[in-house]
């Protein structure tokens, strides 16, 4: 590999500043194949906040990625609102998931409170996780879901969609205190560590347009993400990083109203081409991605090559910048070839 | 006169496993039989304390594996013969234990050396033999109410089960002591995965076995 | 990676200055990966045994992601039981790491005493090793095929436990044994001399897991090893081969002086596993390259810091030896090792090996 000739948080800050970095960032986006990678086991990637952090650390150190280590994951609502979730074991799972949810009526709701940011759910784990990247100088990311992903986890899915259609009141009062608790824990982590420190990253898997339509993203997504945006940028942070997961497509004329900070930071997936994903987001936000994790996990090296370089070619044109990433959680057992792959697309590429 | 014949028959039965004589061991496991000598004495005096003394021989490096297999196929001789006669409610059982090699390791030679050191010691060894898949430990232990189960692996690979097997086994029983062996393994490895025991040596897992035997109930 | 000091030479370069006995910037690295390699490209560990292709793919491909050296060998597996009409079982567990002995070709003293040397080319392993030795050739790695270990090859043939017996009860069976395993041996040499032309270009391979002092003592490892081991390399130089590597693996201080008298090659590698402390590996084997040795068990359980500093520990010993070091694991890198740790023994040698 060419030796790099800044380090990881200096490109990241060039990047975010709108400079000239060395080479393409790279952040394939992985917690648990971070635990994996240096023999922990999976569930501390989420369990313990000091394995979780070294593990990314040492991970990042050895493939010579960028951004990171962060702490969270797509469950994140269901715990901090009253209900459970359970560590991933077994040899199949990745990820926290659900085992009871605070919501599965109406009455639910109205039993529903603002959660205390400071002892509610995982947000005690957050924090030691902040407080380890304030200490090694990394960037400080909180990881939420958006309103609706936050809504789908303190009320399952299936009730949700059909409140949605049935009963949008309750779903907008799902939505509302969400909103309020995205908003207050970011106040929260910034009055703790300065605004311009922290960089809360929003993930927002549900609002796949495999699952729900544009028109239901305008109503009951839109208003909320400009909402939270508005208020999380109001308190001096100066980029929120979004992680629009999944099919989107439809919904790319929509986040192209949310305020993402100067610059945001958008991350896709592979099912949204890098060129359209800057066409609607290019001119507010560093695009990021969006190498297919299916493709990380089961395809041949050169297979993730030729992903990584087209990726790199067409994130050249991102006129507030690009950084190489996985278009979703890099799944714990990737080969580790194919994650050193992605470095050498970028090592191959055009330096900047 | 016949006690002293006695004790030079079993003196030289002795002799006869330290020294890898098989032929010698059957015939006068025969001999101790016909002159109505007990036959639990024979093993005691006789074969355990033969394995005892191969076993000072192995750790002072003056007998390997070869001369430990052959050590070993002269006690079963004699022990073939004699345990059949020993009179249950005289037979000085140590304890109960299942032995094997975990699953993906067929690398038997240590397991067997074990199984050698704790037949002659007197231990009642329900051996599954090698590449044993990991849930056939917890039924066998079950299946017999074993005090102990030891599980030996010689490889990286193979070591990885043992945390596995010790947990299922502690999960069904966590009075059962669980010891394990094998090249790759240490004591604070073994402590790692939740072992109760560790043998570096077949000569060391008879030690070993003793100190992990709980008191058990009269029957 | 992209941390460490760039490199003077590449892996090739100072493969080559090693044995030339040349300086080289820095210590090299020999992940040992047969089986660890194909798991970082998400293959099985075993597909080495089936598919040549892809096992030789799985190292060349680790080596560039760990730097490293220019080496790899095809170990055959339980080899060479297949060869002689035994039976081998081609591990699927998860906890398996290398193919076992199923049914020994010999099972009695008759069939011993009858026992000839097959034709070797179409049977057992060869074809698959002849193969990733293609793949060697063509891409500019050395050329490997088994060498020994005379007692390891034949504990696969007859198998071990046998082989212990006989050794004291049947020793001039064990004897005529050891010479048809030498002639086996040097067939093979030939074949593949035969087939490359280019002995210069070979470093065949010895595995001694059954010499180790945990099964045999010194003094059958000189009576049943060390005579035949020293013909087959003899022949080996005598057929144009330099350089032979041997892997003494395991608890071996005992043998170390009987070792010390096999040529090993000019120089040869000798590699150790991490029983053998180092600066006694130096003292026997003064003329050659030696190589090792953290210890397996470590890679894979231990902490990062741990595997480092037994990487330190190893590099700083190493590095003094006059014919020169490769830093390894003391045997094959552990398949399910977590992959930092092995880039923790590369980034010891970013901190303590360089030469320059």
């Amino acid at each position: 590999m060419k030796p790099d000739r800044t380090t990881s948080r200096e490109r990241i800050d060039a990047l975010l500043a709108g400079r000239t970095t060395d080479h393409v960032p790279l952040y394939p986006f992985m917690l648990g194949f971070c635990t994996k990678n240096v023999g922990y086991p999976l569930a501390t990637a989420y369990s313990d906040p000091q394995k979780s952090f070294a593990a990314q650390l040492w991970t990042q150190e050895q493939y010579g990625f960028d951004w990171g280590p962060i702490y969270g994951y797509a469950s994140y609502g269901t715990w901090e609102f009253g209900g459970q979730v359970k560590m991933p074991e077994g040899g199949y799972e990745q990820a926290p998931s659900h085992v009871s949810f605070p919501v599965q009526t109406e009455e639910d709701i109205d039993r529903l409170s603002l959660p205390d940011v400071k002892t509610a759910g995982f947000l005690p784990l957050a924090m030691e996780f902040s407080r380890l990247q304030a200490e090694h100088g990394t960037a400080i990311t909180l990881v939420l879901g958006s309103s609706f992903t936050i809504a789908g986890n303190m009320c399952p899915v299936e009730i949700l969609y059909r409140w949605m259609l049935r009963k949008p009141e309750l779903v907008h009062r799902l939505l509302r205190l969400a909103t309020a608790h995205i908003i207050d824990t970011v106040k929260y982590w910034a009055d703790i560590f300065g605004a311009e420190q922290v960089i809360p990253q929003i993930w927002e898997p549900l609002a796949n347009n495999d699952i729900i339509s544009p028109k239901q993203f305008e109503h009951f997504i839109l208003p909320y993400l400009q909402e939270s945006s508005a208020s999380i940028l109001g308190t001096g942070i100066k980029h929120i990083f979004y992680h629009i997961c999944g099919q989107q497509n439809l919904n790319l004329p929509y986040w192209s109203q949310v305020s993402m900070g100067n610059p945001g930071i958008c991350s896709v997936g592979s099912e949204i081409e890098i060129g359209t994903a800057i066409k609607h987001l290019g001119d507010k936000a560093i695009i990021a991605g969006n190498i297919a994790p299916h493709i990380l996990l089961t395809g041949r090296p050169q297979q993730v090559y030729d992903l990584c370089k087209n990726a790199i070619e067409a994130g050249k044109k991102a006129p507030r910048g690009f950084m190489l990433m996985s278009g979703c959680e890099t799944p714990p057992d990737t080969p580790p070839y194919n994650i050193y792959m992605m470095r050498k697309a970028i090592d191959d590429s055009d330096c900047y | 006169m016949a006690k002293e014949r006695a004790q030079n028959l079993i003196k030289q039965l002795h002799d006869a496993v330290v020294k890898m004589d098989e032929e010698a061991s059957a015939q006068l496991s025969k001999t101790i039989l016909a002159e109505g000598i007990d036959a639990n004495r024979a093993i005691t005096e006789g074969l355990t304390a033969a394995m005892s003394k191969v076993g000072e021989l192995y750790t002072n490096q003056e007998y390997w594996v070869p001369e430990l297999l052959l050590c070993s196929d002269a006690l079963y001789a004699a022990l073939d013969i004699l345990k059949p006669e020993v009179k249950v409610e005289e037979a000085d059982i140590k304890g109960q234990i299942v032995l094997g090699v975990v699953e993906g390791d067929m690398h038997d030679i240590g397991k067997n050396l074990v199984k050698v050191m704790l037949d002659a010691a007197g231990w009642t060894v329900h051996d599954l033999g090698r590449d044993v898949q990991l849930e056939r430990f917890v039924e066998e232990q079950q299946r017999t109410n074993a005090d102990i189960v030891a599980l030996s692996a010689l490889m990286t690979t193979s070591m990885l089960a043992m945390p596995k097997v010790i947990q299922m086994m502690k999960a069904r029983d966590p009075n059962v002591a669980v010891m394990v062996g094998g090249a790759p393994l240490t004591r604070e490895i073994a402590s790692s995965y939740g072992a109760d025991g560790y043998a570096k040596t077949a000569v060391d897992a008879v030690a070993e076995a003793v100190k992990l035997l709980k008191p058990r109930e009269i029957k | 990676m992209t941390k460490f000091k760039q490199d003077e030479m590449t892996e090739k370069e100072r493969f080559e200055a090693l044995l030339l006995r040349k300086p080289i910037d820095r210590v090299p690295f020999f992940p040992y990966d047969f089986a660890f390699a194909p798991v970082m490209l998400g293959y099985s560990k075993f597909i080495g045994y089936t598919d040549a292709d892809k096992g030789f793919d799985a190292i060349v491909r680790t080596h560039e992601m760990f730097d490293g050296c220019n080496y790899a060998f095809h170990p055959g597996g339980a080899f060479p039981a297949r060869v002689f009409g035994g039976e081998v079982k081609i591990p699927t567990s998860e906890y398996a790491m290398a193919v076992a002995l199923e049914r020994p070709a010999v099972e009695t003293e008759e069939a011993a005493w009858k026992l000839q040397l097959p034709d070797i080319r179409t049977r057992g392993a060869i074809p698959l090793m002849m193969r990733f030795s293609e793949l060697q050739y063509k891409y500019g790695y050395p050329i490997s095929f088994t060498s020994g270990s005379i007692l390891t090859r034949l504990g696969y043939i007859i198998g071990v436990e046998k082989m212990c017996r006989w050794m004291l009860r049947k020793p001039e069976l064990v004897h005529r044994l050891c010479q048809l395993v030498v002639d086996f041996l040097v067939s093979v040499a030939e074949y593949w001399v035969d087939t490359f032309k280019h002995p210069e270009l070979m470093i065949p391979l010895t595995g001694a897991p059954t010499d180790s002092n945990q099964i045999i003592s010194s003094k059958q490892f000189a009576e049943f090893c060390l005579p035949y081991q020293k013909e087959v390399y003899q022949k080996l130089r005598d057929m144009g081969i330099r350089h032979i590597f041997t892997h003494i693996c395991g608890e071996q201080n005992l043998n170390l002086p009987y070792w010390a008298q096999i040529p090993m090659g000019d120089p040869g590698i000798v590699s150790f596993g991490h029983e053998v402390d180092l600066d006694t590996a130096s003292k026997y084997f003064p003329n050659d390259v030696i190589m090792g040795n953290v210890e397996p068990a470590v890679i894979q359980t231990g902490k990062p810091e741990a595997v480092y500093e037994l990487s330190r520990i190893c590099i700083e010993k190493g590095k003094k030896h006059p014919s020169g070091f490769i830093l390894s694991s003391g045997c094959d890198m552990p398949p399910h090792s977590p992959p930092y740790n092995v880039w923790m023994m590369r980034k010891a040698i970013d901190d303590f090996g360089w030469y320059i």
